[in-house]
């Protein structure tokens, strides 16, 4: 309850209503024509540079498949606000394994296990081996993700959320707090002031950074009593 | 309710009574035989891992749009240069227009014989470097429509003699043709583009062949993997496909494609590149290469040439168009300048909008202070 300001938001309905829900309409139209229309456009009439084809249907689903994947990892890069190491190892993960799939499917051996189940054999190593083919997939990666980033960048400066704003003043370092007098004592009595963040309750129990001249150090608790304190 | 707190807790957070033991079994070491419900206090499981919190501030976006808008443009500008230098020739050659030499094979059919040909003269400009490629491309034809794409047996152009004799289902109505299965089956075998295009220089009332090359046209892969001829003596393919017939349009069958015994059969590569269907309903497929002689002399110099087409494929009745194509290809493919404009503008748009949202933050976004959340 540090902030309570936060729980507005949630109260208001702020994030989750008719709006939002065009937005996300708008954004996904917007993505869809960005992954059609630029493999459409760097393929129409174009060439592998070896002269042979690169116009085909197979090519074009690679192409247009490969954009969305990746496009779609940024995006959920973007909304991660808190990477931890299982968020990279998935979100890494998932194009890794999206390439691994992928030219498995499409290699020799699985064709001719079962030929009619995979007609795309060469597709992948033909393909993603054109500079063409990547230049396109850039270009619809940075059309899809950077209004994003710039319309979320726009919000949090002309309309930051409560949220926002915290975020802005924890970034900042708290201005220095004037000098107290020198005597402590009453500050290293116990841990009680850090006793709120996560991770100290284990170690002010344990008694360890009570000095130890206070009366309660041999026991290591509060009460002069050996056994524990039981609050009925 | 009642909360114990024993001294026998360890730093590390294993407590040996558990919370939800009630007061009175906290006597002695009531703790040690129940075995506890809370999670380890790991890292792991008390959600404490150390995690990288990016947020989107000005010092992050801000530079991201300009170094954006700086990359692209540089790279689209190198793109559209190189795709300017990429020399191109294209000539229409379906004859619907009545001054065309072609107009009067606009109506033939498939099996006319004798074959109708016509000859196209024309000028390069400019002379063509290094590997020349020829192409024949057409207009309206769609080879992607789901039903088409769909009419081919794979197994049978990969030489399973099972699937020779007893073509797929989804070859209909290409399957069979007079109680005889059709090898190759299916529409888009069918279908297969059958023009003979020949190229001459005309120098000074002399026509001079131009030699073209008709292998290495198809991919590696599908050449060598995808498409195999039934096993068999490889130069005795009409036995290999005994027991079958030819595709109903065709006018030869398919071991009569070729007289080289690896270029006949399905292996055929002008079979091979039709086989794989394109995207778009104009498309431009691989019809011969015109190697280069030597470094010093171009491929084809500028001058007259002459277009010899033996016109077999009608497309007016569907409002088709058939053209050629003369191209030299660069590290990018073809000639398209689509890429290059659009990184252009895209570098543009980028470092435009940077300098909007870098006007836009320093006006408002220094307001984002921390005075208005109590603390």
């Amino acid at each position: 309850m540090l902030f309570p300001q936060l729980y507005v938001p949630g109260q208001q309905n702020l994030y989750f209503n008719k709006i939002v829900f065009v937005n996300c309409v708008l954004h996904g139209i917007y993505s869809s024509l960005i992954l059609f229309f630029i493999p459409y456009g760097a393929m129409y009439n174009s060439m592998r540079s070896d002269g042979k084809a690169i116009a085909d249907y197979q090519s074009f689903a690679l192409v247009a498949q490969t954009c969305l994947l990746i496009v779609v990892s940024a995006q959920i890069g973007l909304d991660t606000a808190y990477w931890t190491v299982v968020n990279q190892f998935f979100i890494w993960g998932s194009l890794s394994v999206y390439f691994a799939i992928t030219f498995t499917m499409y290699s020799d051996g699985m064709y001719l296990m079962l030929t009619p189940s995979f007609p795309f054999v060469g597709t992948a190593r033909n393909t993603l081996s054109q500079p063409n083919v990547w230049l396109a997939i850039f270009l619809s990666i940075i059309l899809c993700v950077l209004p994003v980033v710039g319309y979320r960048f726009l919000k949090t400066q002309l309309k930051p959320t409560p949220s926002d704003k915290i975020k802005e003043a924890k970034k900042r370092p708290p201005p220095p707090s004037p000098k107290r007098r020198l005597r402590r004592t009453s500050t290293r009595r116990s841990g009680y002031a850090f006793s709120h963040q996560h991770g100290f309750g284990a170690l002010i129990m344990s008694g360890r950074n009570m000095r130890p001249k206070s009366p309660f150090a041999t026991t290591g608790t509060f009460s002069p009593n050996t056994t524990g304190i039981s609050v009925a | 309710m009642a909360v114990n707190y024993s001294a026998k807790e360890e730093a590390d957070g294993h407590p040996s009574g558990g919370v939800g033991l009630s007061g009175g079994g906290a006597a002695g070491g009531g703790g040690g035989a129940v075995k506890t419900r809370k999670p380890d206090n790991t890292a792991f499981k008390q959600q404490r891992l150390p995690a990288w919190q990016p947020i989107l501030t000005a010092g992050t976006v801000l530079p991201a749009f300009f170094i954006i808008g700086l990359i692209f443009i540089p790279i689209g500008i190198g793109i559209f240069v190189t795709s300017n230098n990429i020399r191109e020739y294209e000539i229409d050659y379906t004859g619907t227009e009545p001054s065309s030499p072609c107009n009067k094979c606009l109506n033939v059919s498939w099996d006319s014989t004798p074959p109708c040909t016509c000859t196209i003269d024309f000028t390069l400009e400019h002379s063509f470097e290094s590997n020349v490629f020829m192409y024949y491309g057409l207009s309206n034809f769609y080879q992607n429509h789901r039903r088409y794409v769909k009419s081919r047996d794979d197994s049978q152009l990969n030489g399973d003699n099972s699937s020779l004799l007893n073509p797929s289902k989804e070859c209909e109505p290409y399957r069979t043709n007079e109680d005889k299965p059709i090898a190759p089956c299916g529409a888009i075998a069918n279908s297969m583009f059958n023009d003979t295009l020949e190229l001459y220089r005309l120098d000074n009332d002399t026509r001079i062949p131009i030699p073209l090359i008709k292998k290495g046209i198809a991919w590696w892969t599908d050449k060598n993997v995808k498409f195999r001829n039934p096993s068999g003596d490889t130069n005795n393919l009409t036995a290999l496909f005994q027991g079958t017939t030819k595709p109903v349009n065709w006018p030869k069958p398919v071991y009569m494609l070729d007289s080289e015994p690896d270029n006949n059969g399905f292996i055929n590569e002008d079979f091979i590149v039709w086989m794989r269907t394109a995207a778009l309903p104009t498309f431009r497929k691989l019809y011969r290469l015109i190697e280069r002689k030597n470094n010093f002399q171009p491929t084809l110099q500028a001058g007259k040439y002459s277009l010899d087409i033996t016109y077999n494929y009608p497309v007016h009745s569907f409002d088709g168009r058939k053209r050629m194509i003369l191209s030299t290809i660069s590290w990018m493919g073809g000639k398209n300048p689509f890429l290059g404009i659009a990184y252009i503008t895209v570098g543009s748009i980028c470092f435009f909008l940077g300098v909007v949202l870098l006007i836009i933050h320093h006006k408002y976004g220094n307001r984002n202070t921390s005075a208005d959340i109590p603390n």
